[in-house]
């Protein structure tokens, strides 16, 4: 069969290509707000752990983040998301993509968390003591003089993690989630030919992946515009 | 600030235990074919059911959840997920064995056969199996075969393969999916079913050392057509979309697909 013959039955007949349209927005659906979850979550753990480390307060709050993140960061996200779907919602007929989304945001926000507290480790004790000095209280020296500096520096490693988390969503299909990864099994599985279904998906994430990776550039480049004064 | 976390900690894990805990699925709301119109569907990727479901012609707007495993379909069927599985009767009956609270519609869905399948080249491979085949329907060998896992006397009389069979003409792979009872199923390490007993004999008497490929079953065609395996054989219907990718054998059993639903 020729290369237009091919393409023609994977994504013109049956409007196939349907497969891929909406599972890409239910990929792009999981991952924004999975990350902005795994963001929220993580920034909270990592200024618990750092308060911990620095002040030696909220001791119980530290041991529980511990205890997450050992959780998460110990168990494959595939085995977590069907924990999620099929033992903790297990008599709720809750939204699957609800469901992926709490599934990968929770397991997002460890990752997160590591490459914060890691971020705000980095800046040197010296830059609280001046803070705390100019008569700035803990949460003011955070706020203002450690927080900026540390974003800075983790600004990559944020975006390498959503990155990596656009990727790990196409195990969504596991729990029957009809997401990028699941169209084109489903259209493989229509037209039993794996060749243009599987490159096709593989270009649409490496699209979304340099497309990224553009934008993370340029916010690199703007944050570091007064470095080279 | 600890108090806070202490609290929502416990408001976390007790919602976590009472959900997990509950017990109330949905009530069924599936009595008939009809029913089906605009319900959420569980099937198998891949499989006639799944093709069936999406057909509009024959079901109008189902939402269908293409599980990789049936017996994931299953599961999201006991806990409410989805409203009905459609799912061949064979392996509905061996679900519906181990689980109390699920059962089929009396009304099925459609009739099917099941075949071997392999490469459309191998017209050579066909001509053989097709020889054995009739021969083992003739002979009662299939219905042997099948007694031990259904029937009167089901678990009795196990098909023994032949240790010292002729393997003088090598391997021949076999793909199947070994989640579809009683056809071809896990039990401890092994790979067992009815399939599994066939395609032995089929070997035997071909001269074939047979070798069993566990994978998805929306791989099996691609594995057959890529030459990755000589012959599929997981309880795979006949139809007129897999006809154009593989060659199939002539039909060893006769099945249906039915509707599976919460009791």
């Amino acid at each position: 069969m020729g290369f237009i013959d091919s393409f023609k039955q994977n994504f013109i007949e049956a409007d196939r290509w349907k497969y891929l349209w909406d599972g890409l927005l239910t990929t792009l659906e999981i991952t924004g707000a999975a990350v902005l979850l795994g963001l929220f979550l993580g920034f909270i753990i990592a200024i618990v752990r750092c308060t911990y480390l620095k002040t030696g307060k909220m001791k119980l709050a530290n041991i529980l983040c511990r205890i997450y993140l050992t959780v998460i960061r110990g168990t494959p996200v595939v085995v977590q998301l069907l924990i999620i779907y099929f033992v903790v919602f297990a008599s709720v007929n809750i939204s699957k993509t609800f469901v992926a989304i709490i599934a990968f945001g929770i397991n997002s926000g460890a990752y997160v968390a590591e490459i914060v507290r890691g971020g705000i480790m980095s800046i040197d004790n010296g830059q609280i003591e001046a803070g705390r000095s100019l008569g700035l209280n803990y949460r003011q020296t955070m706020t203002y003089i450690i927080m900026p500096q540390a974003l800075k520096t983790v600004l990559p490693a944020l975006a390498n993690e959503c990155i990596v988390l656009l990727k790990e969503t196409s195990v969504a299909g596991y729990i029957a989630i009809a997401d990028l990864t699941k169209g084109g099994d489903i259209i493989r599985s229509q037209t039993f030919s794996p060749f243009l279904p599987l490159l096709s998906v593989a270009a649409i994430y490496l699209v979304m992946v340099m497309f990224l990776t553009f934008l993370v550039g340029k916010l690199e480049r703007r944050l570091s515009a007064n470095d080279r004064r | 600030m600890k108090r806070i976390f202490a609290t929502m900690a416990a408001i976390v894990i007790s919602a976590a235990v009472m959900t997990a805990c509950g017990k109330t699925a949905t009530e069924n709301t599936v009595h008939s074919k009809a029913d089906l119109e605009g319900k959420t569907i569980g099937v198998q990727l891949g499989t006639t059911g799944d093709s069936l479901a999406s057909n509009p012609e024959v079901i109008k707007n189902a939402k269908v959840e293409r599980y990789n495993k049936y017996a994931d379909a299953v599961q999201a069927l006991k806990q409410g997920k989805v409203d009905a599985v459609i799912i061949d009767s064979d392996t509905a009956k061996e679900f519906i064995k181990k689980n109390d609270d699920i059962e089929l519609l009396s009304e099925e869905l459609s009739e099917e056969e099941y075949a071997i399948c392999m490469n459309l080249d191998n017209t050579a491979l066909q001509v053989e199996i097709n020889t054995v085949l009739t021969e083992f329907k003739t002979d009662g060998t299939l219905d042997t075969i099948k007694e031990y896992y259904d029937g009167a006397n089901a678990g009795e009389n196990k098909f023994k393969a032949d240790p010292n069979a002729d393997t003088s003409k090598g391997k021949l792979v076999m793909a199947t999916n070994a989640g579809f009872p009683p056809y071809e199923y896990m039990e401890g390490q092994e790979i067992v079913g009815f399939d599994v007993d066939m395609m032995t004999a089929v070997c035997q008497k071909l001269g074939y050392e047979l070798e069993i490929d566990d994978m998805e079953f929306d791989s099996i065609i691609p594995a057959v057509q890529s030459g990755k395996a000589d012959v599929g054989v997981a309880g795979m219907s006949v139809t007129e979309d897999r006809k154009k990718n593989v060659l199939f054998s002539t039909p060893y059993t006769n099945t249906r697909l039915e509707i599976m639903v919460r009791k």
